[in-house]
C-alpha cells in the first residue's frame, strides 16, 4: 500500500450526494459526497451480497446500497436494512473506510499513512479529470515537475496536471489551469487536454 | 399520439421520457422486438418498410426516426425543447440530434450484442462508443466552462434527451462509464427533472425521495 496522497477527483465533481467509483494502487473505491459536503472513500463493495456501492445513492449522510438498501454511516457501520426495519445491525457489518482529504479543488486517497501533505495548488482552477488507455510521459507532454505537480502550458494556458496510475497501463490526469484564463481559454485548454490524451493513445498503438 | 413502442430500446424510451416531461399523452403499441421479431412482421413492414423502432402515428402523419418524433412531440407539446432561443442552441440541438445516430450505431448495437444475441463488430462498436463518450464529456466541460449546464445550453434540451439514454445504458454493451465526471453529472440532471420517468437500466434518483418507512410484517 502506498504511503502517500493519490489524487481521484476534481471537487467540483463530487457535487453531495453523487457517488463515484475509483482506484487507488489497484484497490477498488466508492468515493461519495453526503448531503453536508463530508466526503469519504470507501471500499467498493457491499458486505452483504458485494455489489459495487459505487452503484448506490447517497442519502443525507450514508451511503446505500443499489441492491438491498442496506445503508452505511459516515464510519462505514451498516445503520439500516430495509427487510429487518426493528433489527439494530451487528457492528461486523462495516465497509472498510480508507483516507480521504480534499485540498486545492481536488480529492486524495491514501490507503495508508501518508508521509507529506498532498502539493499546493496555489492561483490554480480545476479544468477536468481524463482517463488515458495509456500510461503518461509528461516530458512527451513537455511538462517538467514542481512543487508535487507536472506543470507547463496547454494552448498557452499554464496548468499543473496531476496523474492517477490505473491498473493496465492506464491512468488518469487531474488538470488545473491558471485562474486568471478567460473561459474561452480554458476551453482552449480542455481541447489541448483532448490532443495530448491522442498523442499518448496514439504513441502506445 | 400513438407509439410503436418497446421498452429496452433507448430511442423508443426517449420519447417516453420526453412525452412525460411535457406532459404529451401517448397511446402506447407494445411491438414484441426480442424475441418475436415483430418489427420484420408483414403488418409491421407496411407501418414501417425500414422495420425500425421507434414509430409514430398520429392522424395522417407517420414518423420512423426518433429525431423527427422527438421533434414532433416537443412542437406539439413542449416547444421549448425545441431550443429556439438563438441560433447557436438551435445549431447545437440540430448537431446533438444527427449525433444521437453514432451512438445508436456504436452504444446501441454493442448493447442488442450483448443484451439480444444480435451480430456486431463488438470490437469495433465498443471502440466507436468510446469515443463517442468522449465527445459528449469534451462538448459538457467546455459548455460547463462558458456557464452551461446542459449540451445545447443553460437549459435541458431534445439534444440532452436524445443523447442521455445510451450515455446511460452503455455498461450494457460492455462500455464503461466511469471514467466520465461531466456525464455523469449531467445524467443526474436529467434524472433529476420534474416528471422523469425510468427504463430498465435507467433508474431514478432516489436520493432526492425521503427514505421510505419500515414494511410491516
Amino acid at each position: 500500500m502506498l504511503p502517500y496522497w493519490t489524487p481521484v477527483a476534481l471537487s467540483r465533481d463530487l457535487a453531495p450526494l453523487v457517488v463515484m467509483p475509483v482506484v487507488v494502487d489497484g484497490a477498488e473505491l466508492a468515493l461519495w459526497r453526503s448531503a453536508s459536503g463530508r466526503i469519504a472513500a470507501w471500499a467498493d463493495r457491499c458486505p452483504h451480497r458485494g455489489m459495487r456501492l459505487s452503484h448506490g445513492f447517497v442519502r443525507g449522510e450514508a451511503l446505500s446500497c443499489i441492491y438491498h438498501g442496506w445503508s452505511y454511516a459516515q464510519s462505514g457501520q451498516c445503520q439500516r436494512i430495509p427487510a429487518h426495519p426493528d433489527l439494530e445491525p451487528p457492528e461486523a457489518i462495516r465497509v472498510p473506510v480508507h483516507r480521504a482529504m480534499e485540498s486545492g479543488g481536488v480529492i486524495w486517497v491514501a490507503l495508508a499513512e501518508p508521509a507529506a501533505l498532498p502539493p499546493a495548488l496555489a492561483g490554480l482552477v480545476p479544468l477536468r479529470s481524463v482517463t488515458l488507455d495509456a500510461p503518461f510521459d509528461p516530458a512527451a507532454a513537455g511538462l517538467a515537475e514542481s512543487g508535487g505537480a507536472w506543470r507547463g502550458t496547454l494552448a498557452g494556458v499554464a496548468v499543473a496536471v496531476l496523474v492517477q496510475p490505473l491498473p493496465e497501463n492506464r491512468c488518469v490526469l487531474h488538470v488545473l489551469a491558471d485562474g486568471a484564463a478567460t473561459p474561452a481559454a480554458l476551453v482552449d485548454a480542455s481541447r489541448g487536454v483532448e490532443t495530448l490524451r491522442r498523442q499518448a493513445e496514439e504513441a502506445l498503438a | 399520439m400513438i407509439l410503436y413502442d418497446y421498452v429496452l430500446s433507448p430511442d423508443c424510451y426517449k420519447i417516453r421520457l420526453l412525452a412525460a416531461l411535457t406532459g404529451a399523452k401517448l397511446t402506447l403499441r407494445a411491438v414484441d422486438f426480442h424475441p418475436g421479431g415483430e418489427h420484420r412482421s408483414p403488418a409491421f413492414l407496411a407501418i414501417n418498410p425500414a422495420g425500425t423502432i421507434p414509430v409514430m402515428q398520429d392522424a395522417s402523419l407517420t414518423l420512423t426516426d426518433s429525431a423527427a418524433i422527438l421533434t414532433y412531440v416537443a412542437a406539439r407539446s413542449g416547444p421549448a425543447w425545441l431550443g429556439d432561443d438563438t441560433p447557436e442552441m438551435r445549431a447545437r440541438v440540430a448537431l446533438w440530434l444527427a449525433f444521437a445516430q453514432r451512438l445508436s450505431a456504436s452504444i446501441g448495437k454493442a448493447r442488442t450484442h450483448d443484451m439480444l444475441q444480435k451480430p456486431a463488430d463488438i470490437v469495433a462498436c465498443r471502440k466507436a462508443g468510446v469515443q463517442c463518450l468522449r465527445e459528449i464529456e469534451a462538448a459538457l466541460v467546455e459548455r460547463h466552462l462558458m456557464g452551461d449546464a446542459f449540451l445545447a445550453g443553460n437549459r435541458p434540451t431534445l439534444a440532452d434527451i436524445a443523447c442521455f439514454p445510451h450515455s446511460m445504458l452503455a455498461p450494457d454493451g460492455g462500455i464503461s462509464v466511469d471514467a466520465y465526471p461531466a456525464i455523469r453529472l449531467w445524467t443526474r440532471a436529467i434524472r433529476a427533472l420534474p416528471g422523469f420517468v425510468e427504463m430498465p437500466g435507467i433508474h431514478r434518483l432516489h436520493d432526492l425521495k425521503p427514505e421510505p418507512a419500515g414494511v410491516q410484517a
